[in-house]
């Protein structure tokens, strides 16, 4: 990884001197399949971390005879300020990562976590039933999100189709379409995030132990690889997600995640193979450096780049999976927005209620193909000389 | 060869032990009474309706009395001879009901993975000698579009638009393997001889009922095929037999199709085992879709009505179809390569 053939495709007063990461950086941020991965995620994550305020039928400023009032906020769940919390701060911390040293971007991890923690178990939400439309017909001044529907808000308008009022139609309870696909972008984030941490954390583990020790620790641990690899996996997930009564998101990403690593641990275990006989591990491990240390601190970061590839390519297999179960019913109960459940409840509306099932799959295309290109363009980045799928 | 041979099958008895212990542990992780699952009573077991005395017989009679480990054990001598248990919705033996089903979905993988080989390479192939063309360009996006569409997302449009006849007239139909009353020739009436001149209008229906369905199956496993075939063709067309192949003046169809096309198919190839378990996934999905009597519609049936005996024989099948797959795709890389040796 360390001596990355140098490359015709990029000018090479450009990546003089670079070091691997940064040259991977550069390359990267040429490829304008990674520019449109990235809108497109960066996308995702807005709409997840503003969900509220971008659809839902509370007002986010209301003129009242004492001032102004904020109706919306005060009607917030936990979930919505903890996606506002981390959305926002984690954002800062990446933006202004250059400001300060590795320990003070910690401390500042573990301060946004605490502060957004204590905040949400004290957090007291106001069940507020105002109908607020019917105060703006009567001529109340309000700033209403652009969607001013919630995803929850059911309405007599049932299978309504695309049109100026409901932009994307209406579901068959009347609900708004768009609405509800803002509101999914949350679950495909997360499931996203969370399964595919999962599998990094096991498949990492593993296959770091198997290529790191061999032998017959490699023997057992390739046997469980393979025997997981053997199982119809989607079968799997569903008969396991069937023993719970009511799945929340977390018992989804859990399963995605543990049934899912088998492919990642045979990578990493090729890299902890291949770089476990170069000389710097040698070096390493001759100079008295312990089995652990060399592995995180000598082996791994060198097996990063194709693990990134792996976890954007992950990432995509993870939604799809998350979606197909929600398609056959298997996701997080409703009235719970997806995109999944959205295209399963078409099923119904299948031959008159064209936009059901076209825009939650588009959402679902879309989120997967940019998560795709990324891996795409970040495999290219990383070995430019390489030519694969 | 043949001590690769020996080893590559010893390796498969652990392998083989670990998908019986994973499946057995799962079905014993299901909430619930297993004797009320088995009798089909939806976990719980109505104290009222049975007296103790039967259930006990009843404990004794599934092995629920023994340990976990020996109830691993006569389940797996069971396997053994190929008895899965019986399925608690209708008391049939779990076998029966898989063989009833499991044509359908090999029926269906069968003709999804021959046209994923038979558009793939050749598409592959023209990509890569027309490598940075106009064409080399649109396909290659067109077949990233296709590979990361929603199979189901896919076949609900193609319901949509093509089969409900609401928006376009229908074209093809989405519900099944045949139209009732179009009838197989060994349908006709059971015991008499087979009336064979039912068979083109009943091939011709079947066909008809299993293009979309296929198409749902195969355009994913095109499209990863397509890429490994594009790329793998680059790779060989680089080398320096090929270029041996062009200086001493053979033409160029020699050169990609004897050539080039022959070594750039071994890792093709190979990849037929890992396309069978996509598949069997893919059929939970399409098959309940398109209420496709197959195993992967009785599987997920199965997980619904909480049948776990039939559950544990679908998975147990199912892993084993896909070893057979792996051990496949391995001997066929021997095989086809005489380059490359193990032992």
């Amino acid at each position: 990884m360390a001596a990355a053939p140098a490359t015709t495709e990029a000018p090479p007063d450009a990546l003089a001197g670079k070091s691997l990461g940064e040259r991977t950086w550069l390359l990267f941020r040429r490829d304008r399949r990674a520019l449109f991965g990235l809108g497109c995620v960066g996308l995702l994550i807005i709409l997840a971390v503003f969900a509220p305020l971008l659809a839902e039928n509370k007002p986010i400023v209301l003129a009242t005879d004492g001032g102004l009032r904020f109706p919306l906020f005060a009607t917030l769940t936990g979930e919505d300020w903890r996606f506002l919390f981390y959305g926002i701060g984690s954002t800062l911390i990446v933006l202004l990562r250059h400001k300060w040293s590795g320990r003070t971007g910690l401390g500042l991890v573990l301060g946004l976590v605490l502060v957004t923690e204590v905040f949400c178990a004290n957090w007291q939400r106001f069940n507020d039933i105002t109908d607020y439309r019917e105060l703006r017909a009567e001529g109340t001044w309000m700033l209403l999100p652009p969607v001013p529907y919630s995803p929850y808000e059911t309405s007599a308008a049932d299978y309504a189709a695309p049109s100026p009022t409901h932009w994307l139609g209406t579901d068959g309870l009347g609900r708004d379409l768009l609405s509800r696909i803002i509101h999914g972008a949350r679950p495909s984030l997360l499931i996203g995030f969370f399964a595919q941490g999962i599998c990094l954390l096991i498949g990492c583990t593993l296959g770091a132990v198997a290529g790191f020790y061999r032998g017959w620790v490699d023997l057992a641990v390739s046997r469980v690889i393979e025997t997981f690899e053997c199982f119809p996996t989607f079968f799997f997930i569903i008969t396991i997600i069937a023993f719970v009564p009511r799945p929340e998101l977390w018992h989804i990403m859990l399963v995605i995640g543990i049934t899912s690593w088998p492919g990642l641990a045979r990578l990493v275990r090729g890299e902890f193979l291949k770089l476990r006989a170069r000389s710097f591990t040698q070096a390493a491990l001759a100079a008295g450096a312990n089995d652990i240390r060399v592995m995180l601190k000598h082996i791994f970061p060198n097996t990063l780049g194709p693990v990134l590839v792996a976890t954007a390519f992950g990432v995509a297999a993870a939604i799809l999976v998350e979606a197909s179960l929600a398609f056959l019913g298997f996701g997080v109960p409703p009235p719970y927005p997806t995109w999944g459940s959205a295209l399963s409840e078409a099923r119904v509306a299948i031959d008159f209620a064209w936009w059901l099932a076209t825009f939650p799959g588009l959402a679902i295309f879309v989120t997967i193909t940019a998560y795709n290109l990324l891996g795409e363009a970040l495999r290219d980045a990383i070995d430019p000389t390489s030519e694969r799928p | 060869m043949t001590t690769y041979l020996i080893r590559r099958l010893l390796l498969i008895i652990p392998t083989l032990i670990g998908i019986t212990i994973i499946t057995f542990a799962i079905s014993r992780m299901a909430p619930g009474n297993p004797l009320a699952a088995q009798l089909g009573m939806g976990g719980t077991l109505n104290a009222e309706a049975i007296s103790q005395e039967t259930i006990d017989r009843m404990m004794e009679r599934y092995h629920f009395d023994k340990p976990l480990w020996q109830q691993y054990f006569i389940w797996l001598g069971d396997l053994a001879v190929l008895d899965f248990g019986i399925s608690s919705v209708d008391n049939k033996p779990v076998l029966e009901k898989i063989t009833e089903r499991l044509p359908v979905t090999l029926q269906l993988s069968f003709f999804s993975i021959l046209l994923s080989y038979l558009i793939a390479v050749p598409l592959g192939v023209m990509e890569a000698v027309r490598r940075g063309s106009t064409f080399d360009h649109t396909a290659t996006i067109l077949l990233f579009i296709l590979y990361s569409m929603p199979s189901f997302w896919v076949a609900l449009l193609l319901i949509q638009f093509l089969g409900s006849g609401e928006y376009l007239p229908p074209v093809f139909p989405v519900y099944g393997l045949n139209s009732p009353g179009v009838l197989a020739p060994w349908e006709v009436s059971p015991g008499t001889a087979w009336d064979w001149s039912l068979l083109p209008a009943w091939l011709g229906d079947r066909a008809w009922h299993l293009v979309l369905p296929v198409f749902c199956l195969t355009y994913t496993s095109l499209a990863a095929l397509s890429r490994y075939a594009r790329v793998s063709m680059l790779d060989v067309i680089r080398q320096d037999y090929v270029r041996t192949a062009r200086a001493k003046g053979l033409n160029e169809q020699t050169v990609v199709f004897k050539h080039a096309l022959r070594n750039a198919l071994i890792p093709i190839i190979t990849l037929l085992g890992s396309i069978l378990p996509a598949l069997i996934g893919g059929s939970i999905i399409i098959e309940s879709i398109f209420s496709v009597p197959g195993m992967g519609q009785l599987g997920f049936e199965s997980i619904l009505n909480r049948d776990y005996n039939t559950v544990m024989g679908i998975a147990t099948i199912s892993a084993l179809l896909t070893l057979v797959g792996f051990l496949i795709a391995d001997l066929l890389y021997v095989l086809v390569d005489p380059r490359i040796r193990y032992d």
